[in-house]
């Protein structure tokens, strides 16, 4: 149980598409973010840079005017420290001392900041904490401020600042993800319609799909489906006349068997009753002949390739086949033409003798009386070749191409024939290598060959 | 009655012909489709049995052509074909009854019998004329409920007479109805047929129309 496999879902398109949309959506909102985070970044820093600045000055002006009361100023500037309630206020420490490095005064929370930083912006850690500071000095060099604040409290703002940018639009994100849902549905509805139009497809109703209406994108599948339909509609139609042609095939002979038999028992006069028993015979002859072929057919169906292929003689086959046949000729001469020397080619004699004595049968069938048939084997170009001909009226030529095809029998055929021996002979050529040729001699006459091509096939 | 039957097997045609010809129809067969046409534009018939699958002209075709001239003659398809798409086309193709192989000879028979008094404007599955009655199922004729022995030939053309009561029926229309193709027709014969059913069925059965016919019922 345990190896069972597991049935894979077949990959969602749409599922697909909302994926790779939703996980695009969610990346660009949080590049987005990350941008603004830093874009904030710089511009907090720039803000606490000049607010310090402006302490920085202040503080130096104070402390060069006045430095006798510079014992007050850490009151005056205690508003400097922001406190937790007013925000955008800065914790800003300071200290002045003389450029020697005495500190004449300092905030309260001021680091012990080295003093030797050089003027202008510096970015120190002390005491476990970043600072930012900046250093200036009176003009004289005498007096030199420092203003410092915690780079955490920078950080802090950057970061509320960005975050208030980022929240709406996070706020924002599930029924954008929602939109995106309902939209790859609605985008994908025509593949949806196109799916339900070929479901509705069947074998009564194998109409094109309307390439018009469909997307783009599908249009070539649309057009593939298109030929295929074509396609499957030619062979059901193929299929359909098979059918009708071995209904009619089958059912005739035993419809004539039926009414000859019932004629048969009807009748009080007797020699319409031999008549009849006669004809009775004849059907159940002709019926025999067309379940053998049509099992000889079958049989020949399901192979790819001849089981025994051997050596033989064409002349031979040539020759026991006319052998056979003779007996058949009765008002008609059957002649043999073959040569002194073997024709060689590899096959199944038997199944090439049926082929043989088919293509007779056929020339005997469908010639008048006094005709003469010639069986023939040899070699024509170097290629064997294995031939019927007669010198009757011939086919006529729309209809060559047609002979071949089972149950096919010509328009103009009043003879009998279950039209399925050239398509054995078709087949057994087909098993051989061999090209089944037909055509009308000229003069009069027709002619079936069985031809074994060189390999290279030379261009006419 | 004479009756065309179409169809290109020769053991099943040749059946066929037989068959009917057990119930006194006269016959004439044809195996191609060409040979129908030609066949149907010069006799007249009383019904046609037509194979679909014909050599030279399909049977359908040959089917639309008769109708297309306006002929109303009945027609039952005989085929292989057993399908109800073919049953419908056929039927619309101007069909007047459709029978698949293999078939029963009886129901050909049966089913010829209904097209032909249907045809002739009847219901009534006999004849019936002062005292004489015509059954076509049993071909048996009887005269005030006594049976009547009667020849194939004499049933042929009392049933013709009866079939068309009360209607003249020229001498050639009666002729055309009783010999199929190469059977010999004396040029006295049917006087001859006419003379045994009156001796049969009473002088006045048949009333002769002088120069023209003769009818059964009606004005004489």
């Amino acid at each position: 149980m345990a190896d069972a496999p597991r049935r894979r879902r077949p990959a969602s398109l749409r599922r697909r598409i909302l994926r790779l949309v939703t996980l695009s959506t969610i990346l660009t909102w949080g590049l987005a973010t990350a941008l603004g985070y830093r874009q904030a970044l710089v511009d907090v820093q720039e803000l606490m840079d000049g607010q310090m600045a402006e302490t920085a000055r202040v503080l130096l002006a104070q402390a060069q005017h006045s430095s006798n009361h510079l014992t007050d100023l850490p009151a005056d500037m205690a508003s400097m420290r922001g406190t937790k309630a007013r925000r955008g206020e800065l914790a800003l420490e300071f200290q002045i001392f003389r450029s020697g490095g005495s500190v004449l005064m300092r905030s309260a929370r001021a680091p012990a900041l080295p003093l030797d930083g050089g003027l202008g912006y510096a970015d120190v850690a002390e005491g476990g904490t970043d600072w930012r500071s900046l250093t200036l000095e009176t003009a004289d060099g005498a007096l030199r401020v420092q203003v410092a604040h915690p780079a955490r409290s920078r950080n802090k703002e950057a970061l509320e600042i960005a975050s208030n940018a980022a929240l709406p639009s996070a706020l924002l994100l599930p029924p954008m993800l929602a939109l995106i849902y309902f939209s790859v549905r609605r985008g994908l509805k025509p593949l949806d319609d196109l799916a339900a139009d070929v479901a509705s497809r069947s074998p009564e109703n194998l109409a094109a799909l309307p390439a018009e209406t469909a997307p783009r994108e599908a249009q070539s599948l649309v057009k593939a489906l298109n030929r295929l339909l074509d396609r499957l509609t030619a062979a059901l139609d193929n299929e359909r006349r098979f059918t009708a042609d071995a209904a009619h095939e089958l059912r005739t002979p035993l419809a004539a068997l039926k009414v000859q038999a019932q004629i048969a028992l009807a009748t009080r006069d007797p020699q319409q009753q031999g008549h009849a028993l006669a004809q009775v015979l004849v059907g159940a002859d002709r019926a025999t002949r067309l379940v053998e072929q049509l099992l000889r057919l079958a049989r020949l169906d399901p192979i790819v390739r001849l089981p025994d292929p051997r050596q033989l003689d064409l002349a031979e086959v040539a020759r026991a086949s006319a052998d056979e046949a003779g007996s058949a000729a009765a008002d008609k001469t059957l002649r043999l033409v073959v040569p002194e020397e073997p024709v060689a080619v590899s096959g199944d004699p038997d199944l090439l003798g049926v082929a043989v004595r088919n293509l007779i049968d056929n020339a005997l069938r469908y010639t008048p009386p006094g005709a003469t048939v010639t069986v023939s084997a040899g070699l024509e170009h170097g290629e064997p070749l294995l031939a019927v001909t007669d010198d009757g009226p011939g086919v006529p030529t729309e209809e060559l191409q047609c002979l071949g095809e089972r149950f096919y029998r010509g328009r103009e055929a009043s003879a009998e024939g279950n039209g399925l021996g050239l398509a054995i002979v078709h087949r057994v050529a087909e098993l051989h290598g061999a090209r089944l040729e037909v055509e009308n001699v000229e003069g009069g006459g027709f002619a079936a060959r069985l031809r074994w091509a060189q390999r290279a096939e030379a261009p006419d | 009655m004479r009756v065309l039957v179409v169809e290109d097997d020769a053991l099943l045609g040749d059946g066929i012909r037989a068959g009917l010809k057990l119930a006194d129809y006269a016959v004439d067969w044809v195996r191609d489709g060409e040979a129908a046409r030609l066949a149907l534009l010069d006799h007249r018939y009383q019904a046609c049995v037509l194979d679909l699958g014909l050599p030279k002209k399909d049977g359908l075709a040959v089917l639309r052509d008769l109708r297309a001239r306006g002929d109303a003659l009945p027609v039952l398809i005989l085929t292989a074909r057993d399908t109800s798409a073919d049953k419908v086309t056929g039927l619309d193709a101007g069909a007047d009854d459709y029978l698949t192989k293999p078939f029963d000879l009886a129901e050909l028979q049966a089913r010829l019998r209904a097209l032909i008094r249907r045809a002739a404007g009847t219901t009534m599955p006999f004849c019936e004329h002062a005292g004489v009655v015509l059954d076509p199922a049993t071909r048996r004729v009887t005269r005030d409920g006594q049976p009547v022995a009667i020849s194939g030939r004499e049933y042929a053309l009392l049933h013709d007479l009866m079939i068309h009561k009360n209607r003249l029926r020229t001498r050639a229309q009666l002729e055309q109805s009783l010999y199929a193709w190469g059977e010999e027709t004396e040029s006295n014969t049917l006087e001859v047929y006419i003379h045994h059913l009156r001796k049969k069925l009473g002088a006045d059965f048949v009333s002769t129309v002088r120069g023209v016919g003769y009818r059964v019922g009606g004005d004489s």
